[in-house]
């Protein structure tokens, strides 16, 4: 039971780990605000689905795209700037950006969760000993789809593989007529799509509040395990994360779940530096 | 084809690399421009492409026109997209990709159709490529690289090459073996290229016309036939005496002759 309730969450981690993955593979940027960008995905699908009131796969195409575009002007209005300039910059700005995130949506929908919105029928299924419920099967199954689909978007589309040029260098990609910025914006865009889909996800089985900008958080931890630019890998980190956490918090004690994903998160870096399915560095002499 | 006249390129707005180039690269044939470190050959070919621009360079003064068209304002994107392609030196290849993925990223710009005729000539080039189509580029050895450079380059179908020394650090063997291609290219495909080397005489032998330059200026111009047999590159940049001789270290003078352009 542990196991299994530790993969469909570790499925959520894996897939907003794919949100870090995606801007990673472009543009070497640790995007710190991927889980408040969660956050106001997952309320913008409660907006269109109770405020507005249209109906649930309506609600859903509204917000994923009203995700990309989130996430496609943040590009535009801050990084844009600062292409160029020193990478730390640019996290520093990711940072503040989620502060700013998370004040926006308490301005607007307040510090109260939310009421309940289911995004999938709540039903539960009996496999012998074990309870699953479909809510949880679905998520397991969309971000399996969702790493597939990206595995195969940067391996055998021209923007996909373009975003993976990008990542290598930015006067390159120019020299060969690729405009770099056009790139970046897609793939904050998609980083946004990632998000969104995470917090519906999230948001129809924990319910709709502010403390889900946390499971950014954990999502480090996964991204870092399977390597910052690994699609493969962020599910697989997001997995093992999501195992640890409950197997740990079941046997030792809830409070020790999270910090033992950490200590593994540590673990991993001092033996595979850049995690088990990054790019390893490529030095001639 | 392009022309440059009284280019002038600062950085950051005060340090001042080139005091006015002119040059001018004719369709269909090949110009080398020479000069030893720093003098500005590299800030030269990056002004031309618009790279100049990503690096806090500026051009300052003079113009640079392609076709008719200015081009000194212009961005490195649209630059490429015009059809000219840089070279940079230092073997900068997208080193995680296979050869294959640098050269489709290459033909970026052309139309999906193309893509696969051109991969199919670029391989017909360099058969080595061919063979090592699914490494991974980083891997490669430096000559293998150097040809994936240049055919990447090729995969854009560009007007006008700029190639940024592509001997460097190479084995002679290596170096012999990519000229003979550039010449071939050159030959068979009517490519425009304007070649910067400090291997003076591998370029002066497949070039048509060169330029010299020292500290920013053109000092020296010429067919490259008679720029060869010009005293002063023989003996600053050939390293032969006056009689065209190996030079002998017994006789060299301990004072250096002065070079005629200062």
């Amino acid at each position: 039971m542990l196991v299994i309730s530790g993969m469909m969450n570790g499925a959520i981690y894996g897939l907003v780990a794919l949100g870090f993955v995606l801007v990673y593979k472009a543009s070497a940027v640790l995007n710190f605000a991927q889980g408040y960008m969660l956050l106001f995905g997952a309320y913008l699908f409660w907006f269109f689905r109770v405020t507005v009131g249209l109906p649930l796969v309506l609600a859903m195409i509204a917000a994923v795209a009203a995700g990309f575009a989130g996430g496609a002007l943040i590009e535009r209005l801050t990084l844009r700037r600062l292409i160029g300039q020193p990478l730390i910059s640019m996290v520093t700005v990711t940072i503040f950006l989620s502060l700013v995130l998370e004040g926006l949506v308490s301005m607007i929908w307040g510090t109260y969760p939310l009421q309940h919105v289911a995004a999938f029928p709540e039903s539960t299924i009996r496999l012998g000993k074990m309870v699953l419920t479909t809510q949880s099967l679905i998520a397991f199954g969309l971000a399996l789809l969702a790493a597939g689909a990206l595995i195969v978007f940067f391996r055998f589309t021209r923007i996909g593989l373009a975003m993976r040029g990008v990542a290598e260098g930015h006067q390159i990609m120019q020299s060969m007529g690729i405009s770099v910025r056009r790139i970046l914006n897609v793939s904050w865009g998609l980083a946004g799509v990632a998000a969104t889909v995470g917090g519906i996800l999230l948001g129809s089985t924990l319910g709709f509040q502010l403390g889900m900008s946390h499971i950014g958080l954990l999502a480090i931890p996964a991204a870092f395990i399977g390597g910052l630019e690994s699609p493969e890998g962020a599910i697989l980190g997001g997995l093992l994360i999501g195992l640890i956490e409950s197997i740990v918090s079941g046997y030792v004690g809830n409070a020790a779940g999270v910090p033992a994903a950490f200590v593994v998160l540590i673990l991993t870096m001092l033996v595979r530096p850049y995690g088990f399915f990054g790019l390893e560095r490529i030095e001639r002499v | 084809m392009l022309t440059l006249s009284n280019v002038e390129v600062k950085y950051a707005g005060v340090i001042l690399v080139l005091r006015g180039v002119s040059l001018q690269v004719p369709e269909g044939k090949i110009v080398a421009l020479l000069g030893s470190n720093g003098a500005g050959k590299t800030t030269t070919l990056k002004a031309i492409s618009g790279l100049l621009r990503t690096e806090l360079g500026e051009v300052t003064a003079g113009s640079i026109e392609f076709c008719g068209g200015r081009i000194d304002r212009v961005d490195p994107e649209q630059i490429a997209r015009q059809g000219i392609i840089q070279v940079m030196e230092g073997r900068k290849v997208l080193k995680h990709l296979t050869v294959e993925e640098n050269l489709r990223l290459g033909g970026y710009i052309r139309p999906a159709a193309e893509v696969r005729s051109d991969m199919e000539m670029v391989y017909a080039y360099f058969p080595r490529l061919r063979e090592k189509r699914t490494a991974v580029t980083g891997y490669l050895s430096g000559g293998e690289q150097q040809m994936a450079l240049i055919g990447r380059a090729m995969m854009a179908r560009p007007r006008l090459m700029l190639l940024d020394e592509p001997s460097m650090g190479l084995a002679p063997l290596i170096v012999a073996e990519i000229y003979a291609i550039i010449q071939r290219l050159a030959a068979e495909e009517g490519a425009t290229i304007l070649l910067v080397e400090q291997n003076a005489r591998a370029a002066l032998r497949i070039s048509d016309y060169a330029y010299v330059m020292e500290n920013g200026r053109v000092v020296l111009d010429g067919p490259s036939a008679a720029l060869a047999e010009n005293e002063d590159i023989r003996e600053f940049y050939l390293g032969m005496g006056k009689l065209g001789e190996r030079k002998n270290f017994r006789e060299v003078k301990t004072y250096k002759r002065r070079k005629r352009w200062l």
